[in-house]
């Protein structure tokens, strides 16, 4: 093999100086056979010489990566025609990660998508295109949003017609072939059908242009794929029916020849195994469309139109097209086109397709409202803040898309097994072939045997004949296309299930991980409970009198001028309860303990324990129901007006609405919780009490709770984070599912595996059930899969002919292997009726009264 | 330009292999039959052109990938 140096210029980034230029340089000069290396910081770009025998691609890559910088790269969504099974899968993405650049190519059966990282200006999306359309299938570039959308259902149509064409040609002609076939049984019949058709030349004729017209699709991509050393299922078809039709033109045209005579000419198994195959095409075209179902719902709530106010006029204008910061107008029925602030007007919105929220939301003023949402009552103006493919909307199309086209570990086993099965399945037809041909045949074979549910006799049929039928039902028999689409389907419509419910998963492998937890850990603030103090208990002192009112008055009065968060806390809670505040007439803050005011003549002393004893208020009498206060994790203020004892004011961060729930819950579905929180002990353990948590990791510092996770990680277990913060990104990462909450940072929500779009702690159960009720389609549809070839193979390899002496046809093979694809199908698509158990609890008690007492007569 | 020399190089090399080893399996299966003599001539033929499409089918993607990769390495 000759030398040979090529030229190449690699994209680098994430260099800023002369001195990452010289570490590139020394990075990629150290490789063997890279020369002439000139980096340029301009351009951003490594120029040098190569020599492909001594290095490749993926080393300078890593070469520069190892030294801290990285080799830009841009990605491309490809949709790709012709894939039916998940060898095809594999032989697209290994035609695509050959080509150089190409750092990773992920195929999804699915949505019929390869995702291709790829190093801009080393490989361009038309070598991409072309390196697809080698191995047989057809690849062009994906467009975005709703012409993706439009471009997907077209194609879709398109096969869903192309087969359909096939289906009806093959069917018909399929029909006549077997009507002819069996002209002898018709009895009376026969009188209707002219006896020409019973012709073997004519039954020939007749099948020629099914092999040779819907059944060409088989033997071009087979062969297309072949020269480039793959093999997939239209290799098995191609095989399957070229040898029936094969044998069946020499038994005709040679009828002497020894593979039969006659009485084997096996047209009618090329004609309907043709018509069979192209049957469950049609039909995995069908309904396969369905399971991407929640990506179209999604993009159809994008709204097409906004009604911006410029100028002090109205004008409607494409959604696409609206700007930050316009002002736009939106009446009663109206949805909301891009996402915004209220800032004029009232009204309601139903956020249901978005968030699962069945209520209707109310706004005002300053509320932000999310495009896709539709307005029910009011009439209100909002300026825009996210538009096009910032929207919360887009935002979530784009991750439920990533997510369908990542692959689950287990998706991956199953296509390398699939990928390789069918080469199994070849060596299995020589053997089979083999066997019969030396052995079988002389032992077994009965002129009087017939195929199962057949009348059709076995008669004549040479020692070739009857090895090759086995054999060429062996190859039809074991086509792995259940097998291929199990997973995929299944997790494409528990993604698509999930968004609906407002939980978003990232990827095929969440969901997987997800299935499989038995521990979450919660962070305490903003998680579990609200994260800002609210008042919970107003105690006023017996040695005053005053009421619990007078009391929290008084507090709130001295701590109106107060910035401190529990001041704010005590103003807040005295506000909503009614209560009217004046203002103090002095005010006073001593830091680190409390404030004094005066007002209306009395001395309000406000602050700590340390504050009252040093001013001398003694607090006996309320000292026990204080530490009980503090017992409970809550921060006690004392009050004294006119340096006497008035009373207590507890304040505390206060549990979500539906924390409990939640906890109990999830304890239901055997999952162990566990809190996490810098809190003090004291404190995180009477929260976990009131909360039902298991397991408290309390005094963790922020930069430790990765390390908490990892403990738990240790122990075997199969542990969830959930959390908001910036300070939970970290554990979010480490745990085998991170789940970050809607309204938390934009750091936690990058982290995550999993978001809750809305604040409700109990999205975590709907994360957990649909996880399960996914991964059991996964395993459902791979166990019926494998149990179809499982028990196909050995009948289709002829063990039931020695005891039975029955074989399976290849055409009944055909029928048996669409039935299998299609019963994986229908079974995904139940997928669509399941609902979280929460949301079941939500619906009934929604139920009107009268609904409810008519469907309990009814029961 | 360069992936199609490559892809030429690496389908002549594999040729050279996957053929042999067809063949090979082909001309084993009629020798056997033939000596065998309780074969009609038309059924060791036709056998032997079925043994030779399979024996290509099996090992046309294995010779072709590892030519692939071994190319690569050099």
């Amino acid at each position: 093999m000759n030398k040979t140096q090529l030229d190449l210029s690699i994209p680098i980034s994430g260099m800023t100086c002369a001195s990452c230029v010289s570490h590139v340089e020394g990075a990629l000069k150290e490789l063997p056979g890279v020369s002439n290396v000139v980096v340029n910081l301009a351009t951003n770009k490594a120029g040098l010489s190569y020599d492909p025998q001594q290095v490749g691609l993926a080393d300078m890559r890593r070469a520069v990566e190892n030294v801290g910088y990285a080799v830009s790269s841009a990605e491309i969504v490809l949709d790709v025609k012709g894939m039916t099974c998940a060898s095809c899968v594999a032989h697209v993405e290994s035609a695509l990660n050959e080509l150089d650049g190409v750092n990773e190519a992920i195929v999804n059966l699915g949505l019929g998508t390869a995702r291709v990282t790829y190093i801009p200006g080393l490989v361009s999306v038309s070598a991409m295109k072309r390196a697809v359309r080698d191995v047989g299938y057809e690849a062009q570039e994906r467009s975005e949003g709703a012409d993706a959308l439009d471009r997907e259902r077209q194609a879709r149509e398109e096969e869903i017609k192309r087969q359909g064409r096939y289906l009806l040609i093959a069917g018909l002609i399929g029909m006549i072939v077997m009507i002819g076939t069996f002209y002898d049984m018709l009895g009376s019949l026969k009188a209707f059908v002219p006896e020409f058709l019973s012709y073997k030349w004519v039954i020939g004729l007749l099948t020629t242009p099914i092999v040779f017209g819907p059944g060409r699709q088989f033997f071009v991509n087979s062969w297309r794929g072949l020269k480039h050393g793959v093999t997939d299922m239209n290799l098995l078809y191609a095989t399957g029916i070229g040898a029936a039709y094969g044998i069946a033109v020499i038994n005709t045209l040679f009828p002497e020849a020894g593979f039969g005579g006659e009485g084997a000419t096996f047209f009618e198994s090329a004609a309907l195994l043709t018509a069979f195959i192209i049957l469950g095409r049609w039909l995995e075209a069908l309904t396969r469309g369905r399971t991407s179902e929640a990506i179209r719902k999604l993009m159809k709530l994008q709204p097409k139109i906004a009604r911006v106010i410029r100028d002090g006029q109205e004008e409607e204008i494409p959604a696409d097209e609206v700007e930050i910061d316009d002002l736009i107008a939106v009446r009663p029925g109206e949805a909301v086109p891009v996402d915004g602030a209220v800032v004029e007007g009232y009204s309601a919105l139903d956020e249901s397709m978005l968030t699962g929220e069945s209520m209707p939301v109310e706004k005002k003023t300053g509320d932000n409202v999310i495009g896709g949402t539709i307005n029910k009552t009011g009439a209100f103006k909002f300026k825009a803040m996210r538009v096009g493919k910032d929207t919360a909307l887009a935002q979530i199309i784009k991750l439920v898309e990533d997510a369908q086209a990542s692959k689950a570990p287990i998706q991956k086993l199953a296509d390398w097994v699939a990928g390789h099965f069918i080469l199994g399945v070849h060596m299995l037809a020589v053997a089979v072939f083999v066997f019969w041909f030396f052995f079988g045949y002389q032992m077994f074979f009965d002129p009087n045997s017939s195929f199962i549910m057949s009348p059709y006799k076995l008669g004549e049929i040479g020692v070739f004949g009857f090895s090759l039928l086995l054999s060429v039902t062996v190859l039809v028999i074991s086509c792995p296309c259940a097998v291929g689409l199990a997973t995929p389907s299944a997790m494409m419509a528990g993604t698509g299930k999930a968004a609906e419910f407002g939980v978003l998963f990232k990827g095929a492998e969440a969901i997987e991980n997800a299935s499989k937890l038995d521990t979450i850990i919660f962070d305490k603030t903003g998680t579990l409970t609200k994260g800002e103090p609210s008042v919970t208990d107003v105690v006023a002192s017996d040695e005053l009198s005053i009421n619990n009112e007078q009391l929290l008055i008084a507090a709130a009065t001295a701590e109106k001028n107060s910035e401190h968060p529990l001041g704010e806390a005590i103003v807040q809670g005295a506000e909503q309860r009614g209560l009217n505040l004046v203002e103090p007439d002095w005010f006073n803050s001593i830091p680190g303990h409390g404030v004094e005011a005066k007002t209306e003549g009395s001395e309000i002393l406000l602050g700590n324990r340390k504050l009252m004893k040093e001013r001398g208020v003694d607090f006996t009498s309320l000292i026990s129901q204080a530490e009980n206060l503090e017992a409970n994790g809550k921060t006690v203020m004392f009050v004294a007006v006119n340096g006497k004892p008035a009373g207590l004011i507890a304040v505390a961060d206060t549990l979500k609405q539906h924390t409990v729930e939640a906890i109990r819950r999830l304890h239901k579905m055997g999952i162990e919780t566990a809190m996490i929180t810098g809190d003090n002990r004291r404190t995180a353990e009477a929260i976990a009490r009131e909360v039902g948590i298991d397991r408290v990791l309390a005094e963790v510092l922020p930069q430790d709770k990765a390390e908490e996770v990892k403990k738990l990680q240790a122990l075997g277990r199969k542990v969830a984070m959930v959390g908001d913060g910036v300070n939970d990104a970290p554990a979010l990462a480490q745990a085998d599912v991170g789940m970050a909450i809607g309204s938390g940072t934009d750091v936690a929500k990058e982290t995550g595996d999993v978001i809750l779009i809305k604040d409700d702690i109990r999205d975590v159960i709907v994360a957990l059930e649909t996880a399960r009720a996914t991964m059991r389609k996964v395993k459902q549809n791979l166990f019926w899969a494998f149990v179809y070839n499982t028990l196909g193979i050995p009948l289709g390899a002829g063990l039931l002919y020695p005891f039975a002496s029955l074989v399976i046809s290849p055409e009944v093979a055909g029928l048996m292997m669409a039935v299998s694809s299609i019963s994986v199908t229908l079974n995904t698509l139940l997928l669509k009726r399941f609902k979280p158990s929460i949301r079941l609890v939500e619906e009934t008690s929604n139920l009107p009264q009268a609904q409810l007492s008519g469907a309990q007569a009814a029961d | 330009m360069e992936h199609e020399k490559v892809e030429k190089e690496v389908a002549r090399r594999s040729a050279q292999i996957y053929l042999p080893i067809s063949i090979g399996a082909a001309l084993l299966f009629f020798l056997i039959t033939t000596l065998n003599g309780d074969y009609e001539p038309v059924a060791s033929f036709g056998g032997t052109v079925w043994i030779l499409l399979l024996s290509l089918i099996v090992s046309m993607p294995i010779v072709i990938s590892a030519v692939k990769k071994r190319f690569q390495k050099e």
